[in-house]
């Protein structure tokens, strides 16, 4: 590959010694840079024959520390890999190559009335490939489903180096799916070098609304309104009173009034026939459900603006702490409103600060806990907060991520939501891909090397 | 041994649970199973699969048992339905999410769900006979997935029996969940390979107020195909865009005279949204294609169900199905490919082999009168549009050993040139001669190591859907 693209230097890499999550850093012994499918393969046979750990990454935007070499090993990154294949609108399919930005797809596909339309919060950071890793989501995943449905195809290279064509064409075959089961594998399956997507057409109109509460149940409840009148909005969304109090302190200041109790934004999209209805629709919701004030954009300079104190929330609430722990959770959507207020009780026993955005068409939460990690003691009420909030979840039919994968951070809460049996399939599973467990270890599972539990079959 | 497995599932089942061998119609050239079990709970299950592993009964998972021959041939000593599982567990209109046992009659979920103003949208071939189980199974999907995605978009949660007696419980009741491997997503369309789906969690969406299609007819698919396309890639919110020769294999009162073959564009939603699709399909799209539109027809609510409900039986008792897929933008070629498959066969017909008085017995879901078969036209032809799949069926397929040489021959070679432009070709039902010279699909590339090696996971004994699954 060329020596410049083979990383040692202990300067360098510190870039690589943690993702988004930054609370628990492990440098790598050595970081590769590859350009192409080829590369990877052989980068990949040789760390496999020597049975060193391979940690796929991304642009290292993820949150739940699925990136870092947590049992030392190489990193092999796909930032070199950044090339359009084909745009192919007549099919509206393009095929890249996976460390393709999220956005950067979605504007070469703009000229061509089409766009990607999964937008995780990081868009404009985060790659393709890690989008395909975490099987991501975003705020306009009520409407449009998640990372999964559009991926139609994958090139993967498996652990020991082969390159497998996995899906294509719509799966006609009656075969697995092996390419839904890869998308959010975390890297433990290998790592896929170059991706195919359904592109779908840019909507031609949008509204967007933004409606503000007195209190959380409140904004709840127009949520269970929408719903329940038979709307499909493209997202729902809603912050929480301390979150608004983080942005209009911050420099993101998006003109949320500063005593209100949670604001929710509503966004309709598709034929400009209806749109209009639809928005007078879910506006007399809120108003039905207490809203004091529900706005309209009017253009796409004040849709932008709406947007504004939910996209850069979690950019402001640096100014809350010195550190964030960005969690995330999902529960059935007519529990939120119990689940927020347990929530709230447990951070207030913990004596912690939460502040909450969530997905609440979806039911995907964010209780985001700000702290200081140099505080021992603080960061231990968070670990216990955190544990308890995700047992919370779980108890009411939720999940313990719903969009920001386990990684290393969420595995100790695997057992909440697994029995051991199902928990034993899904090493299984991995060792089918990964029989040698060299593949991003000590990641997703909890903690069990499969070199300790001998007589398993391997293939 | 006979004896032995009966007795067994004596002990382990109520009586309720043995079913009389009557109740499964056996596809032709099938060997009956020693036993056809339906458990009444999710830990019945689990104790005959537990047994089955040990003993070595090689087992076949089904629903309602009404379509067995799907997926080809297959060696089973019991069939292990899932009819006696048919609750509709949990339901929460407010979350557009469901979950049900899988055993549950489709027609028993539409009701429910439609009495909420919801619906899950897919409409596979035959699922109006069957169950949620099979549909999920299966994996199998028909017109409305070009715009709301097929089983594997839809289900969020599974509990299955896998084939060594396990019971897990996989995904759940959130639309969005990464916690772990999607098995989910493994488990949907994998046909019963890893074990028995006992209940399935899917999300639902809000049912349209309104339900259109219109219908634009001509004498051939090809003078349809330009528009078709231009359709499919309008931003006009179609919910399905079918090409369809002849119209009458749906209903026959829709084909008139000459012309006999329509293209289907479906739009459902809001009133106004429905309104403003169906103005500029006429205004803009028909005027600019140069496609009369005098031609064309409105089927409304209840009559664009109805057709669509008709869609989905189109498969039923047509003894040949082949599914050819492509890129959507070599369509022409492929419907050039089925002319030209259609041609040789009826040449070939001219020299013996194919008779029409030796029909087999229907084959696939075949419950109550469907469309006629056997008259007008020997071949039919149903284009998903937007996703590039095209479906042949063949009214009389080959009955001699020479002609089902020829057709297999013939067919290995058209699935050659799909492939190397990176489409498919599969066989959906058909004799079980041909179908085993050809193959369900083609082969499958280095990933069949992975694909066993899942199956070993889930199946160490290895007794689930012997002599079938394609690995």
């Amino acid at each position: 590959m060329g020596s410049e693209w083979v990383l040692a230097d202990p300067d360098r890499l510190l870039v690589y010694e943690a993702d988004a999550l930054t609370s628990r850093p492990f440098p790598p012994q050595a970081v590769v840079l590859p350009t192409s499918t080829e590369e990877v393969a052989q980068v990949m046979g040789i760390l496999h024959g020597n049975r060193i750990p391979v940690v796929p990454r991304g642009a290292g935007t993820g949150l739940s520390g699925g990136a870092v070499a947590s049992r030392g090993g190489v990193v092999v990154g796909t930032s070199r890999m950044t090339r359009i294949l084909e745009m192919d609108p007549e099919n509206r399919r393009a095929l890249l190559q996976c460390g393709v930005l999220n956005a950067t797809l979605s504007s070469a596909a703009t000229p061509h009335g089409l766009y990607y339309a999964p937008d995780p919060s990081s868009q404009t950071a985060c790659t393709i490939g890690g989008n395909v890793g975490e099987n991501s989501g975003g705020p306009h995943c009520l409407k449009y489903g998640v990372t999964c449905r559009y991926i139609t195809g994958l090139r993967v290279v498996l652990p020991h180096g082969e390159v497998v064509w996995l899906g294509g064409q719509g799966r006609e075959a009656p075969t697995f799916d092996l390419l839904g089961l890869f998308v959010g594998s975390e890297g433990c399956f290998g790592i896929a070098t170059e991706v195919e997507v359904a592109l779908v057409p840019l909507p031609e109109g949008v509204r967007t609304l933004l409606a503000i509460f007195d209190s959380l149940e409140d904004a709840g409840r127009a949520v269970t309104a929408i719903i329940s009148r038979g709307l499909l909005p493209a997202a729902l969304e809603i912050v929480d009173r301390n979150t608004i109090k983080a942005v209009e302190a911050s420099i993101f200041a998006a003109g949320y009034p500063t005593d209100a109790g949670a604001a929710l934004v509503v966004e309709f999209d598709g034929m400009e026939a209806g749109l209009a209805l639809e928005a007078a629709e879910a506006t007399r919701c809120c108003r039905e459900a207490g809203a004091r004030e529900v706005r309209q954009a009017q253009s796409s300079a004040e849709r932008l603006a709406l947007w504004k104190g939910r996209k850069k929330a979690f950019g402001a609430m640096g100014r809350l702490a010195p550190d964030l722990l960005v969690q995330d959770a999902t529960v059935p959507r007519t529990r939120l409103p119990e689940v927020l207020a347990r929530i709230g009780e447990i951070a207030q026993r913990y004596e912690l600060q939460v502040a909450n955005v969530f997905h609440a068409g979806d039911g995907n939460l964010h209780p985001n806990l700000v702290y200081d990690r140099r505080d021992p003691g603080e960061t231990r009420r968070v670990e216990k907060a955190s544990m308890e909030i995700m047992a919370a979840c779980v108890a009411v039919g939720g999940t313990i991520t719903g969009e920001h994968g386990v990684g290393s951070d969420k595995r100790k809460y695997m057992p909440l939501v697994f029995s051991p049996a199902e928990l034993e399939a899904l090493d299984g599973i991995r060792r089918v891909f990964d029989p040698q467990g060299t593949c991003n270890p000590g990641k997703v599972l909890p903690e069990r090397p499969a070199e300790e539990r001998p007589g398993m079959s391997t293939p | 041994m006979n004896r032995t497995i009966r007795e067994a599932l004596g002990e382990i089942l109520p009586a309720e649970a043995l079913l009389p061998d009557s109740v499964v119609s056996l596809p032709p050239g099938w060997t009956a199973p020693v036993a056809v079990v339906a458990p009444t709970s999710l830990p019945q299950t689990a104790a005959v699969m537990e047994r089955a592993s040990r003993e070595g009964w090689r087992v076949l998972p089904a629903g309602l048992c009404t379509w067995l021959g799907g997926g080809g041939a297959v060696e089973a000593d019991v069939v292990v339905s899932t009819r006696n599982l048919r609750r509709l567990t949990a339901y929460e209109p407010a979350d557009l999410t469901f979950t049900a046992d899988a055993g549950i009659p489709w027609a028993t979920l539409r009701e429910a769900t439609r009495l909420n103003a919801q619906w899950l949208p897919l409409d596979p071939p035959g699922f109006r006979e069957g169950s949620l189980g099979a549909v999920v199974a299966t994996g199998a999907s028909g017109p409305l997935r070009q715009a709301f995605g097929g089983p594997r978009d839809h289900v969020l949660g599974v509990t299955m029996v896998s084939g060594d007696g396990r019971v897990l419980k996989w995904g759940g009741r959130v639309v969005k969940n990464v916690a772990g491997f999607d098995v989910t997503r493994l488990t949907v369309g994998s046909w019963g390979a890893l074990g028995v789906v006992t209940s399935v969690s899917a999300r639902l969406f809000p049912l349209p107020e309104r339900d259109l299609t219109i219908l634009v007819r001509a004498p051939s698919a090809e003078d349809l195909v330009g528009t078709a396309l231009s359709m499919a890639l309008s931003p006009l919110p179609f919910s399905a865009v079918e090409l369809l020769e002849p119209v009458g294999a749906v209903s026959p009162h829709l084909e008139e005279g000459e012309l006999k073959a329509a293209l289907a564009l479906r739009v459902a939603g809001s009133e106004a949204q429905v309104r403003e699709a169906e103005v500029r399909v006429f205004d803009e799209s028909f005027s600019r294609n140069g496609v009369g539109a005098g031609s064309a027809l409105r089927l409304r609510d209840s009559e664009s169900i109805a057709f669509h409900d008709a869609l989905s039986r189109w498969e039923e008792r047509v003894p040949l199905v082949l599914r050819l897929s492509a890129l959507p933008s070599r369509l022409t070629s492929v419907l050039q490919e089925a002319r030209e498959l259609e041609a040789r066969m009826e040449a070939s017909s001219g020299a013996g082999g194919w008779r029409p008085e030796a029909q087999p017995k229907e084959v696939g879901t075949a419950h109550g009168p469907g469309p006629t078969v056997g008259e007008g036209p020997v071949h039919r032809i149903a284009v998903h549009v937007g996703l590039g799949v095209l479906r042949l069926g063949i009214h009389l397929p080959p009955q001699t050993e020479d002609a089902t040489e020829r057709l297999a021959g013939d067919l290995r070679a058209l699935r050659e040139r799909l492939e190397s432009a990176g489409g498919t070709l599969t066989v959906s039902q058909g004799p079980p001669a041909l179908v085993r010279d050809v193959g369900v699909c083609g082969e499958v590339g280095p990933e069949a190591e992975l694909m066993r090696g899942l199956r070993r996971e889930f199946d160490p004994a290895g007794i689930l859907l012997a002599g079938r699954f394609v690995v």
